[in-house]
């Protein structure tokens, strides 16, 4: 992963990331560079600061710091040397990479009638590796199906920061998108539609998912998930919508529309569990109506992520589905 | 016999001479135009299109002739070949390599450097304003550069076969 982001980095920093130990190399999941002060690596048990040389450092002091000149030309490099094109993502504070690596970014911000403009003199990124990791939605998949219906139920996905909710919709996505239901009777693969705002659900470049979400999906990249999630459902016939991080009144407002066309929904928020999200005033009133069949709740456990709960709409333990399991025939499988 | 070859050998040469010089004071306006044209295009294409500046700059590139397309060519090569630099240094890069093969002079170069200072590096509004200010140099160098091809056109065209002549003259 790190491989993906070494070609981002100024040549100081490349050659410092390049020269990692194998095993931080493997287990990095964010990198934070901050003007003047130490470089910090994120990895699976924690962080450290690393030294000139790419070994972890014991104290701060030893660390190797990124110059103004490092934040410059990795702003510029980021933005591939245009950074007139990337001025909605500055207003908001991130930018997505190849890959479907998001970076955040901070700094001095430039008001325009009292709202943010852009963010000028950049001195803190950090740099979120996306992972891809095929198969998480299995265990979670049987338990959000609704044999009934022929589909899913509408699923929330709810955990804090950097518990792998990303990746677990985009491999729901994937499962759903070729058919590998738990359950014979679900049949083949289903339309679906992916509302991508930040670029991190497919990781798309010029439109085309780099990660893979299925034979039969749609991405629609960049867009504002509640005209996004509109859009959609007008043009695109999904019989499922994907969305990340929901929260915003207009969000719910389109999650309604959805619902009203029969299209089931798998969505996330960010949230440490049901409670949080019964406190966001317009996740509250989606949960008061009953909107949501399905709440997954994600944790992380000694570095690593695992499913802490599947809750029903009463916010009780769900019951898993009588599935039936016969091996599948033929090998309609990826 | 030989002699009298010789003699015209030089005759011609001088006179070549003189017409390339006339040429290249020709060239520097209508080059300087082009570039004015180049500039306005690429603020489209950033402005408007929101075009990647490498995209932007080998789109340049195919719309320009002569050594302006070599130089924006260069630079669009350079910014998507050389992952960790600049646009600045590439941008320089492209100007060492390509300059000499334009008529323009220095102080042309000095707007062109100053662009690169600036190109990439900030939103829409600001890139507008510099590209704007560039090509209103060109424009005034440009007049400049029209006077001077007006007033020494014709006088190099004359002084270079005259300066043949005077040559054979005096090694008679």
């Amino acid at each position: 992963m790190l491989d993906q982001i070494e070609m981002l980095l100024p040549p100081n920093l490349r050659v410092l990331i390049s020269r990692l130990p194998g095993w931080l190399h493997a287990a990095a999941e964010e990198v934070r560079i901050r003007e003047g002060r130490p470089l910090e690596l994120i990895h699976r048990d924690g962080f450290c600061f690393l030294k000139p040389d790419g070994t972890p450092a014991g104290k701060p002091e030893e660390a190797y710091r990124p110059t103004r000149e490092d934040c410059n030309r990795l702003l510029e490099l980021l933005t591939n040397h245009s950074i007139y094109s990337f001025e909605e993502e500055l207003k908001r504070g991130y930018i997505t990479v190849k890959g479907g690596h998001r970076v955040g970014l901070a700094g001095r911000t430039v008001l325009e009638q009292g709202r943010v403009k852009l963010i000028r003199d950049v001195c803190g990124f950090n740099i979120r590796l996306a992972r891809e990791i095929k198969d998480t939605g299995r265990q979670v998949l049987p338990r959000i199906t609704d044999p009934a219906a022929r589909s899913v139920h509408h699923t929330l996905v709810i955990s804090p920061p950097q518990t792998g909710k990303t990746t677990l919709i985009r491999d729901l996505a994937r499962l759903i998108s070729y058919g590998l239901w738990p359950d014979l009777r679900m049949g083949a693969g289903r339309k679906v539609g992916i509302v991508d705002e930040r670029s991190e659900l497919a990781a798309c470049e010029k439109g085309v998912p780099r990660f893979d979400v299925g034979p039969r999906t749609d991405v629609m990249d960049g867009c504002p998930k509640a005209e996004g999630m509109m859009m959609m459902i007008r043009s695109m016939s999904p019989e499922i919508l994907v969305v990340d991080e929901i929260g915003r009144e207009e969000d719910a407002e389109a999650l309604r529309e959805a619902m009203h066309a029969g299209i089931r929904v798998i969505a996330s928020a960010h949230g440490g569990g049901i409670a949080d999200i019964r406190n966001r005033p317009a996740l509250r009133q989606l949960s008061q109506e009953r909107f949501f069949g399905r709440f997954v709740v994600l944790g992380r456990r000694q570095g690593k992520v695992l499913v802490e709960a599947v809750l029903d709409a009463e916010g009780r333990p769900a019951a898993e589905p009588l599935l039936q399991t016969a091996a599948l025939k033929g090998g309609n499988h990826d | 016999m030989i002699k009298l070859i010789g003699a015209l050998c030089i005759v011609f040469a001088g006179t070549m001479l003189g017409f390339y010089r006339a040429l290249q004071l020709s060239e520097r306006p209508r080059q300087i135009r082009q570039s004015i044209l180049c500039l306005q295009r690429l603020e489209t294409e950033i402005v408007y299109g929101i075009t990647p500046l490498p995209e932007a700059l080998k789109i340049i590139a195919g719309t320009a002739a002569g050594p302006l397309r070599t130089l924006f060519g260069l630079a669009s090569r350079e910014l998507e070949e050389n992952g960790g630099g600049s646009v600045q240094e590439a941008w320089e890069q492209a100007l060492k390599a390509a300059w000499s093969h334009t008529s323009m002079k220095q102080a042309e170069k000095d707007v062109f450097l100053q662009l690169g200072m600036t190109l990439g590096i900030s939103d829409r509004d600001d890139q507008t304003k510099h590209l704007r200010l560039a090509v209103r140099q060109l424009q005034a160098e440009e007049a400049a550069a029209a006077d001077d091809q007006k007033r020494y056109g014709g006088m190099w065209r004359s002084l270079g076969l005259l300066a043949g002549v005077l040559i054979v003259i005096l090694m008679y």
